[in-house]
């Protein structure tokens, strides 16, 4: 009687903690209630099983291979992503064609027109942009004493002499390549988003 | 007082060593041109010209992104000086040895030209250059412990104090009950020998049985409640965090802190996650990305040397390898999730689901992620109408209604918007 009592509260305190173990947290992910909704089958961007084992409880794939496992073996490093074929030119809803110009072709760059038509809304989405990708090292104003910035060093003060009388097209080509300490933000921002930045330090920073 | 009084003495004395010892030194040094001007206006007016178009790259006194310009009228002539500042290049190409090589010195990093400025703004910034802000050592070093002070100490009551508070109480708690043990024992004794009738005696000798009260039934079903529900309450979260991964922190390939750049640097978060405002996914920036930076900042801190972990975004550009990021964030198939539609257009803060990544030194799932989440939020989420002519249409059919214009009047809690 008194090993079935015992018995019981080893039973039930056993049974809380392995229940309160689902929970996630830490190294965690906590127990799945449908595994197979969570691991996708089709590829997903930002996810990359590489493990063959990895839900080999639950496959009933044809492959052999764990049910979780989701990589592409046909491309570099198993990855999901794919870059687009050699020598085909992406274009983007607008037309836009790619930018042909090298970092150092600065005065051919000097001459492209801003493509985006001036106008209020174009300078509010401007401000944003602006804020978002450029404040953190010009500053807020533009004068060159973002908080990154400042570590970095050498961050162009966009109202000193040496900028405010940029082309449009200059400031474009500098914020696509690159120029002296600053990277490359081509691969970041869109081309349409470039030219309202360009609009927006022309127009409210350096008020030209 | 007297101590107090030599004391200021010797602090004077040394002030004055330390004044005459830096003049001497700085006259040996920065024997500036005699025709740099020493006035007052001219360095300000200098000090004006410095700070627009100078001081992001260049300091008076140390090497920063360019060299230090102290003494530059000593080391090359007024003429050359302001030829190169003037168009740095152009006496580069000319094949001047001084200007090459430090050319070669700093990294090959062209200065912008600086046509636009004037004979006289050239010279107001030699003045600044050669006389305008001469930093005292001794303030210096001063300052410089100063500095140090205030990086360190935090906002608060630091936790060293906390625990000896901690300690402290727990000490007086202890003697309180050592003093309290003694006055019942003395008590008891006093009592004692006092003529007591039968009853009071048992009662006041009378001894505590743990042994009866741990067997008493009042403290055994006490006991067993207690457990019972902690069990219960253990497995039922348990139970209840089934497929919801709140919490999950998993280790990331590079220890990055979102602390240091979105909390202290104040970096916007579509600065790295770029697609987070055109698309499904925020993305994972890659490492060109980092590179924008790392490039040049290479230690935490402003320590020497490389950082192993930024090390690690070196190696991975080198070697054209991803970083293998671990994803925290993941909805099921079963649901659909677009970011662009809630951060664009429903102009949601990134913190109001993330939580606060700007103070996360690991990144945790802030919020569990589940229907009953989603669908609390879309209840009570005023749609951002203003000034999006798409729900003009919206807002002027629901104008009847008392009540805002929600995200659940417009079709938020229909099955098929996020389950197809």
């Amino acid at each position: 009687m008194k090993l079935v009592k015992t018995l019981s509260i080893l039973g039930i305190v056993t049974a809380g903690i392995v229940l309160g173990a689902c929970r996630a947290g830490g190294e965690d992910q906590g127990l799945e209630f449908a595994p197979q909704m969570y691991h996708s089958v089709a590829y997903e961007p930002l996810t990359q099983i590489t493990d063959e084992s990895q839900g080999d409880w639950l496959s009933n794939r044809e492959d052999e291979k764990g049910e979780f496992y989701n990589s592409n073996i046909y491309n570099p490093h198993n990855m999901n992503m794919r870059e687009p074929v050699e020598n085909t030119v992406p274009r983007n809803k607008n037309g836009y064609l790619p930018y042909r110009l090298k970092a150092f072709e600065l005065e051919e760059a000097a001459l492209i027109e801003n493509p985006i038509e001036l106008s209020d809304e174009v300078l509010d989405e401007g401000e944003t942009l602006y804020l978002q990708y450029c404040s953190s090292c010009h500053g807020a104003g533009g004068e060159g004493d973002g908080k990154a910035g400042l570590i970095i060093g050498g961050v162009a003060n966009l109202k000193g002499g040496a900028y405010i009388n940029l082309p449009e097209g200059h400031i474009f080509h500098v914020i696509t390549k690159g120029k002296g300490r600053m990277g490359a933000h081509g691969s970041q921002i869109t081309p349409e988003s470039r030219w309202k930045i360009v609009h927006y330090v022309k127009q409210e920073i350096q008020k030209q | 007082m007297l101590s107090k009084r030599s004391l200021v003495g010797v602090r004077w004395n040394f002030h004055t060593l330390a004044v005459l010892f830096f003049f001497l030194i700085g006259t040996q040094v920065f024997a500036a041109d005699p025709a740099v001007s020493e006035s007052e206006e001219a360095i300000s007016a200098g000090k004006t010209v410095f700070n627009a178009n100078c001081k992001t790259c260049h300091k008076l006194d140390q090497k920063a992104v360019g060299p230090a310009l102290r003494g530059i009228t000593d080391r090359q002539s007024i003429e050359w000086a302001k030829r190169f500042i003037v168009n740095s290049q152009e006496v580069i190409a000319s094949g001047d040895d001084y200007a090459n090589d430090l050319y070669e010195e700093y990294g090959n990093l062209q200065m912008p030209p600086h046509t636009f400025l004037t004979d006289t703004d050239l010279d107001n910034l030699l003045s600044y250059i050669e006389y305008g802000d001469k930093v005292d050592p001794a303030a210096e070093a001063s300052a410089g412990g100063e500095g140090g002070e205030v990086s360190g100490g935090g906002g608060g009551i630091p936790t060293e104090y906390l625990t000896i508070i901690v300690v402290v109480l727990v000490i007086v708690l202890l003697l309180i009950l050592i003093v309290l043990g003694l006055i019942i024992s003395v008590l008891t004794k006093y009592i004692n020998k006092q003529d007591l009738p039968e009853d009071d005696k048992e009662f006041v000798s009378q001894k505590f049985d743990i042994g009866k009260v741990l067997k008493s039934d009042g403290f055994i079903i006490i006991v067993t409640a207690i457990v019972i529900a902690l069990v219960a309450k253990t497995a039922i979260d348990g139970l209840y965090g089934v497929g919801i991964q709140q919490g999950y922190a998993p280790t990331q390939p590079i220890a990055y802190s979102h602390a240091l750049h979105a909390g202290t640097l104040e970096i916007e978060c579509q600065y790295c996650h770029t697609g987070v405002e055109i698309g499904k996914s925020a993305n994972i920036p890659s490492a060109n990305i980092c590179m924008n930076c790392h490039t040049h900042v290479q230690n935490v801190e402003g320590k020497e040397g490389i950082s192993p972990e930024i090390q690690k975004i070196y190696d991975a550009v080198d070697n054209n390898k991803p970083i293998e990021w671990v994803r925290v964030h993941n909805l099921p198939d079963l649901a659909y999730f677009n970011h662009s539609q809630h951060v664009k257009v429903g102009e949601i803060e990134c913190q109001t689901c993330h939580g606060p990544i700007e103070e996360m030194e690991v990144v945790y799932q802030h919020s569990s992620l589940t229907m009953g989440w989603c669908i609390d939020c879309h209840r009570q989420t005023e749609i951002a109408a203003d000034g999006n002519e798409y729900y003009d249409k919206l807002v002027q059919l629901h104008s009847d209604s008392k009540d805002a214009l929600k995200v659940k009047d417009i079709g938020g809690l229909e099955c098929a918007k996020c389950h197809y």
